[in-house]
């Protein structure tokens, strides 16, 4: 079963100009800051993502039966089988969670999203469920939509979502640090396309996301597993993370995007796992004895509305079928046409 | 690991070109029942790489399937019991697979990155 997939000339030139193995190799941040942060609050992570969120389940329900999907950064693999007529693989950069996806018996491989370990056009279906926002280039956010329309045949559609700039529920929210340019550059390296954003020395009040990106929130979710919720943290203030702010006058950081997003490793937890004292030691967590928590940053890009839509526009063999704004998430469904 | 996940996965190292099969090197399989479901496999056979399939099957020392099949045998009861045994019933419990072009290997019992 032989198809094409062909990059449109604009995407292969993107490519051919960052070099592949630019584009595929992890910066810095993003090793930093999500593979371990991800791979330390592993268990507990998995503890508290257990609500389906109700767009995704209705994406992958509508489906035909039989169909093949894959969910590319499956996470703890919450929405592996969710949908009995179909068959589920997942993939995930980090190894303890895979490791928690295989034993609940899932399909699974550790593997990247800008670099998928299937051959083109197996799926019926592939799903990006808060994923790209951890990806700090839009080199690589591009092509890890690349992968994920490769992975599916003719016709086969793709669901991506990832946290809006633009949040909804405002009063939980706590505090992303938003990372200056500096630091950006530091730990990225040269942004070809980033939108340079004039950074203020004021932190603006932005929302926080923490645990309640994906309409886990009592209010909101439909939670299929019956489960008790998860506890929202309190919104108290914490310390800032260790920046460089630069200052410009009058600019006020509208254009900001990239911040770090505290995770909070309760202590009994932390002792578990035993990474924490590695983290703690490298700078990279922090102690938190009022919350009785290790804290760890993860790195996000948050998407404004359009930007997602934008992210697609190099694509010459698929096309966008539907978009919404859900739960403070940017949502993009992608149909393969060639 | 089943064989439907195998049929799915290609070695993506850079520079490789044709990553697709990895070789299978079975060290302990397990066949896990699951129920038999006609349908659901008619559904899957357009979507198998067969010679991949009958390949890595055989590794697994399982030998019934046949060379070539097309859409007629799907008929055939006989021919989707055998699929039903091959594909979601055998598990590769401990092993590796080969990239077909570079002999690198990737042990299955670590799920190792590919």
């Amino acid at each position: 079963m032989e198809c094409p997939t062909q990059l449109s000339e604009s995407t292969t030139q993107t490519l051919k100009h960052t070099s592949s193995s630019n584009v595929q190799s992890t910066p810095e941040i993003e090793k930093k800051y999500v593979h371990r942060v991800y791979d330390a609050i592993a268990p507990h992570f998995s503890a508290t993502r257990f609500a389906k969120w109700p767009k995704v389940a209705s994406f992958l329900s509508s489906l035909n039966s039989g169909s093949l999907v894959l969910d590319a950064g499956c996470g703890n693999g919450k929405y592996l089988g969710l949908v009995p007529s179909c068959y589920f693989i997942g993939c995930d950069i980090s190894a303890p969670l895979i490791n928690i996806c295989a034993d609940g018996g899932h399909e699974v491989v550790v593997a990247d999203a800008v670099n998928l370990p299937y051959r083109s056009c197996f799926g019926d279906a592939a799903i990006s469920i808060a994923v790209l926002h951890h990806l700090s280039t839009e080199e690589r956010r591009k092509r890890a939509v690349c992968e994920l329309v490769r992975a599916v045949k003719k016709g086969g559609l793709v669901l991506i979502t990832v946290w809006a700039k633009e949040q909804e529920d405002k009063s939980l929210l706590n505090k992303w640090t938003p990372l200056s340019e500096k630091y950006v550059e530091e730990w990225i390296g040269p942004i070809s396309s980033c939108v340079r954003s004039p950074v203020s020395l004021r932190l603006q009040r932005i929302p926080e996301m923490e645990e309640n990106a994906l309409g886990d929130s009592p209010k909101d979710s439909k939670v299929i597993s019956g489960s008790k919720l998860q506890e929202t943290p309190s919104p108290s203030c914490e310390e800032g993370s260790n920046l460089e702010m630069e200052s410009e006058s009058g600019a006020i950081g509208q254009n900001q995007k990239e911040y770090f997003v505290p995770w909070h490793l309760p202590y009994h937890r932390a002792e578990v796992s035993g990474a924490p004292a590695t983290a703690l030691a490298n700078g990279l967590a922090r102690k938190d004895d009022k919350k009785g928590a290790v804290v760890y940053n993860r790195y996000y890009h948050v998407f404004s509305e359009g930007e997602l839509e934008r992210l697609m526009s190099d694509l010459s063999n698929a096309v966008i079928v539907d978009q919404f704004y859900d739960k403070s998430n940017w949502c993009i469904v992608l149909q393969k046409t060639l | 690991m089943r064989l439907l996940t195998h049929n799915m996965q290609a070695c993506n190292i850079k520079g490789v070109t044709n990553g697709f099969p990895f070789r299978v090197e079975a060290e302990e399989v397990m066949e896990k029942q699951v129920d038999f479901n006609a349908d659901f496999l008619r559904n899957l056979f357009p979507k198998i790489e067969w010679k991949a399939l009958v390949e890595a099957s055989r590794a697994m020392g399982y030998h019934e399937l046949p060379d070539e099949a097309d859409s007629s045998l799907l008929d055939s009861d006989d021919f989707l019991q055998k699929f039903h045994r091959a594909l979601p019933q055998l598990h590769l419990e401990e092993g590796a697979f080969v990239c077909p072009e570079t002999g690198r290997k990737f042990p299955t019992a670590l799920i190792k990155c590919i």
